[in-house]
């Protein structure tokens, strides 16, 4: 049943944040500092060097600093706003996202596509500072921006179906914490936030390349500085669609599983 | 409005893990675990007529919300059939979302970060209300629910009762002729309270919307509902009008006579039971299930014996309903 209006939903997880100005002036702050620090990080390592590991200094800060905005995109506070599956299952609210003529899925995607453009414009923006600023270079050419858009579309697709796994995980196991925490570190050093997976041992970078981290970030980020070549672009970006399709039918099929799973506390 | 509620045989088994105690116990509930079936629903059939307020009521662990929770479609029966304005809840939950709505006791559907006007402008897209239509229903439930003075108030920051004020609106602004509330008042001052029996009532006789209650609040009981399904143990044991209940577990009266001769023999009459005497002060009760009414009684006892003062204390629905499940609990 078609529910016409109901992408306004998108607006949830943003609405919140603009009616938190504190939490906006943390955000604000914490990724200059991430920024400012991270660069200074790589320039630091740099500075009697002029390539390592195949990649120079301004490509290296580059990567880095991207890789700092973009993790921006999915770093909203729902916790504190409630709005966590992990809460919805504790506290037993998850009934109303059943109750509703917008399946739990739907409502679900609609929520994390409007947190992912509200991080998204907190991500442009700060490109656009960092880039008037020098930080980070721009993409060669504008077949490489268009490739490094599409790619980072793609990894933040794969992005959202690794986190909805954590999140439904709680229909089973009602909490997700320690799932979380591993998710972080294992997203953060396996898709290249920490530091490029060129600087990783060779069986690592190979063990990486089985799970859908490298697919988030690294991929997209390895484009945009020159690492892979527009000639392989292909083929990494067929991977990546690969990840969504099957983390899409992965996930489709927990959803079934999980509206079998919404019994309640009490009598 | 068709509203109508139809539940024939709806059953409900949960699978569960004995837990078995102690370190030895845990050990081996973990590496052989025992399972065992628990009927939280056994074969209940109730009709609700379109327009009616039934309280479902029934001790704790009863099976109630399992029960609403059915009909809403969060949870498919294990067998047994119901309908819902129509629709079988558990087959057709969009369908039937679009027909009910629901507030389970201080589970709100709001979000906590957004003021109380966003929570219900995202509702409304939800339920695709238009837009006119929209703000009529606030404006008549801010008339009986008094939610302006807190509408730009984020969800947080409301009190207990401003919250499930608000979420009675929310469950009703996309005008569904069914309601199901799993006890909506429960920790509510006796004014709010009040509030919300006001605008129940008025959905009702005025919306003719059609409502589902559970609640251990017998004075909501009887401000509200006119029929009451009681059950225990998943199994329902009583489907009858207040009147009904009072006849059937009502008869707690006690009579309480002072004699003019502190020395008449005093014994049992026919029904009654004679519970104590302290000289002259005697006290009578019901014995049996053919006792009189407390009418009855009274008129038995003047006539019997010489009295100088007689009271008698009858049973409020609270004493009823505590009689009904020490029954229920028996059978």
């Amino acid at each position: 049943m078609a529910v016409p209006h109901a992408w306004r939903a998108a607006r949830v997880t943003p609405l919140g944040e603009l009616n938190s100005p504190p939490r906006i002036t943390a955000a604000l702050l914490r990724l200059a500092v991430q920024v400012v620090l991270v660069a200074s990080l790589w320039r630091g390592l740099y500075a009697h060097t002029g390539t390592t590991a195949g990649l120079g200094r301004d490509q290296a800060v580059t990567y880095a600093v991207l890789a700092v905005l973009a993790s921006r995109l999915r770093e909203l506070d729902q916790h504190t706003g409630r709005d966590t599956v992990q809460q919805h299952v504790h506290f037993g609210t998850i009934v109303y996202w059943y109750l509703r003529p917008l399946p739990p899925h739907r409502y679900y995607t609609l929520r994390a596509l409007g947190e992912q453009l509200y991080g998204l414009t907190w991500a442009l923006a700060g490109y656009a500072v960092c880039l008037a600023a020098g930080v980070v270079e721009p993409p060669k050419s504008a077949a490489v921006a268009g490739v490094f858009a599409l790619s980072l579309l793609l990894g933040q697709w794969v992005m959202h179906y690794v986190m909805l796994l954590t999140d439904q995980l709680c229909f089973w196991t009602l909490r997700n914490d320690v799932a979380l925490m591993i998710l972080v570190f294992a997203q953060n050093l396996l898709s290249g936030v920490y530091a490029p997976l060129w600087f990783f041992p060779d069986w690592f970078v190979t063990l990486s390349s089985f799970l859908p981290f490298q697919a988030t970030l690294s991929v997209p980020l390895s484009l945009y500085v020159g690492r892979i070549s527009l000639s392989d672009a292909g083929f990494q970006l067929a991977v990546q669609a690969g990840w969504v399709v099957a983390l899409s039918l992965l996930t489709r099929y927990l959803w079934r599983r999980a509206g079998r799973r919404v019994i309640s506390q009490g009598g | 409005m068709i509203g109508n509620i139809e539940v024939r045989g709806l059953t409900r088994t949960f699978h569960t893990t004995v837990r078995r105690p102690g370190f030895a116990g845990a050990l081996r509930s973990l590496v052989n675990p025992e399972r065992v079936a628990k009927h939280a629903v056994s074969d209940i059939t109730f009709d609700v007529a379109a327009g009616e307020l039934l309280a479902l009521l029934g001790p704790n662990g009863a099976g109630k919300s399992t029960t609403i929770k059915m009909l809403t479609g969060i949870l498919t029966p294990t067998s047994g059939e119901a309908r819902v304005a129509g629709v079988v809840p558990y087959r057709e939950r969009e369908r039937n979302a679009r027909n009910i709505g629901a507030v389970f006791g201080q589970r709100t559907q709001l979000w906590w970060d957004l003021p109380v006007r966003e929570s219900f402008a995202i509702l409304r897209d939800i339920y695709d209300v238009p837009e006119a239509e929209h703000a009529a229903r606030l404006r008549e439930f801010d008339e009986l629910l008094g939610l302006s003075s807190f509408s730009d108030t984020r969800v947080r920051h409301l009190s207990l009762g401003q919250r499930v004020r608000c979420d009675l609106a929310a469950a009703l602004l996309h005008d569904p002729p069914v309601v199901f509330l799993d006890e909506p008042t429960i920790g509510m001052d006796v004014v709010v309270k009040e509030q919300v029996r006001e605008f129940l009532r008025h959905q009702v006789a005025e919306r003719g919307r059609t409502v589902l209650l559970t609640t251990h609040d017998m004075t909501e009981v009887e401000r509200l509902a006119e029929r009451v399904v009681l059950v225990n143990h998943g199994r329902l044991v009583l489907d009858g009008t207040l009147d009904e209940i009072r006849r059937t577990f009502g008869s707690t009266w006690q009579v309480r006579a002072t004699l003019a001769d502190p020395h008449t023999p005093v014994g049992p009459l026919p029904g009654i039971a004679l519970i104590r005497r302290d000289g002259p002060q005697v006290v009578f009760g019901p014995d049996g299930p053919a006792a009189p009414t407390v009418h009855q009684a009274l008129k038995q006892v003047i006539e019997r014996y010489e009295v100088t003062g007689v009271a008698v204390d009858e049973a409020d629905l609270e004493d009823v309903m505590r009689t009904a499940y020490a029954q229920a609990e028996a059978v």
